[in-house]
């Protein structure tokens, strides 16, 4: 299994894709970062949530492993990978666990450079900053969060593959369907893997995500239900893939 | 493989299909386009799953190997690689993946003649450097058995004489080589056994020359300075006869030995003599008439 995720690092690592996409979850995260801190004045009740919660890598992570493993497909792959990973189970957990990783370092990183930035201006300005102790515990949720949806991805890219259905999938359940599941059947929209499970793990209001007065469930039960997803995903995926042939 | 099937809704594949593979020995699997090859080698190799019939190597099936790269290389026909990787960082996953030393990349790469673009990305490889590319991964663990579904498409002519020797040197080395190819006159230079399928039926296997020659059915050339005499005493014998333009004969059902003896006995001098094989063309043409 090591030398299986070794190998997925890897793979990681040398395509320009990964790059692409962290690139963008920075950048529109710095932005994002930016555009409040200079134009918004915000409270010290507010600020960790207003300027310092904009890191916007989970949804990346979310694309990146839904591309990652559609990819093996995309591209034909898959059958060298399963040659090198003849059982197929491992060779998914490989690839989740290279993606919970990737997610973790990927959110760890736009954090801390989002905190750098937020700092910054709003020091310059003037205005109130976080609390340490909160901002750390704001990472470490977001960290989490980012690490979940990797593996979710994951699981979700070996259950459609076709690249292009699995992505405007994604997109489509997470901008559009789980929102309007949340506003109109709350009690089932709640527990969401997209949107609803994630806000409610970070624990940041329903409102600062654009989710209104949403009741969410309790932090640890969405990491728990987040889990037990990831648990569902993972077992039909590892199904799916056990079955297939590779002509 | 024992017995291995394969039916994709009302085609059957693959049919009760059971042949070896002898170490030391390269084996040549060939069959018309359709006729189940690829879809054999990839039940071999655990990608597709056999209705019935096993394939192992040694007794364990792919899957159940301990280090599947350190037993068995594979080149599949259509081997892909990510476009976007460059050759030796997808060398690089694969030696990680079987847990190979770091520096069989570089001399793979050498080995193959893609030292020079090992950097390049391989969206813009020709056809011929994947495959070597391809090559390179399956020698990547130096396994003991290597399974090569067309290795020469896309091959010019100096990297199929190379791959030729590859497979020669690799059988030396003691590694059991099976490589299938419908460019027949690839595999007549390189092989040492064949096996012939057809609408996923074995048609025929074995030595080459046994396959070629037909050893139930000997087929003898023969010159002679007094052909006359010969034929008649070789019709006497009860064999038939044909003549060759060039003035030959050609015997049906006679070893060169029983020709040669029929010859002496008539006290007719022999200017030539010899098994008659056919091409391997002929022989598979001939083996997969049935299924066309």
């Amino acid at each position: 299994m090591k030398a299986l995720l070794h190998a997925e690092l890897i793979k990681l690592r040398t395509t320009r894709t990964f790059a692409a996409l962290a690139g963008a979850a920075l950048g529109t995260s710095l932005l994002l970062t930016a555009l409040v801190s200079l134009l918004t004045e915000p409270t010290q009740d507010s600020v960790l949530v207003d300027v310092f919660a904009s890191d916007t890598s989970s949804l990346f992570i979310l694309v990146l492993a839904v591309v990652g493993v559609s990819g093996e497909w995309r591209h034909r792959t898959i059958a060298g990978s399963l040659l090198a990973a003849p059982r197929r189970l491992h060779f998914l957990a490989a690839k989740t666990l290279a993606f919970v990783a990737a997610g973790f370092l990927l959110s760890v990183s736009i954090y801390v450079a989002v905190a750098v930035v937020g700092f910054v201006i709003l020091s310059v300005r003037d205005l109130p900053l976080p609390q340490a102790g909160e901002l750390v515990e704001l990472i470490a949720r977001g960290a989490l969060i980012a690490a979940l949806l990797g593996a979710f991805g994951v699981c979700l890219g070996a259950l459609v593959r076709n690249q292009v259905v699995a992505i405007v999938g994604v997109l489509v359940l997470s901008f559009l369907l789980e929102p309007l599941l949340l506003g109109l059947v709350p009690e089932v929209g709640r527990f969401g893997p997209f949107v609803a499970l994630p806000t409610a793990a970070i624990d940041i209001s329903p409102e600062a995500v654009g989710l209104g007065d949403a009741d969410l469930v309790a932090p640890g039960p969405a990491v728990l239900l987040m889990l037990a997803w990831i648990g569902a995903a993972f077992a039909a995926g590892g199904a799916l893939l056990r079955r297939r042939d590779l002509e | 493989m024992s017995g291995l099937s394969k039916r994709y809704g009302s085609v059957q594949a693959v049919a009760d299909l059971s042949f070896s593979v002898e170490a030391g020995r390269v084996t040549g699997f060939i069959g018309p386009n359709g006729a189940g090859k690829s879809t054999t080698l990839r039940m071999l190799l655990g990608l597709v799953r056999p209705d019935s019939g096993t394939a192992s190597f040694n007794g364990h099936a792919y899957a159940q190997l301990e280090h599947p790269a350190g037993h068995v290389g594979a080149v599949l026909e259509d081997a892909s690689f990510h476009p976007g990787r460059s050759g030796r960082n997808h060398l690089r996953v694969l030696a990680a993946a079987g847990s190979h030393p770091p520096g069989r990349v570089d001399a793979l790469l050498e080995r193959v003649g893609l030292a020079t673009a090992a950097d390049r990305r391989v969206k813009g490889y020709s056809m011929g450097m994947r495959q070597r590319l391809g090559l390179a991964a399956a020698l990547l663990g130096d396994p003991e058995v290597l399974i090569l579904d067309e290795p020469a498409n896309g091959l010019d002519p100096p990297g199929i004489r190379w791959i030729r020797g590859l497979l020669r040197t690799e059988a030396e080395r003691g590694r059991a080589v099976l490589v299938s190819s419908h460019l027949l006159s690839e595999l007549a230079q390189s092989v040492d056994d064949v096996v012939v399928i057809a609408g996923g039926e074995l048609r025929a296997s074995g030595p080459v020359e046994q396959v070629l020659g037909g050893a139930n059915d000997p087929v003898t050339r023969v010159r002679s300075q007094d052909p006359r005499l010969l034929i008649a005493a070789l019709r006497e014998c009860g064999h038939a006869i044909e003549i060759e333009s060039a003035g030959g004969l050609i015997v049906r059902g006679a070893t060169p030995e029983e020709v040669g003896r029929v010859a002496a006995d008539q006290r007719v001098a022999l200017v030539e003599l010899g098994a008659a094989t056919r091409s391997l063309e002929d022989a598979f043409l001939e083996l997969t008439a049935a299924a066309s």
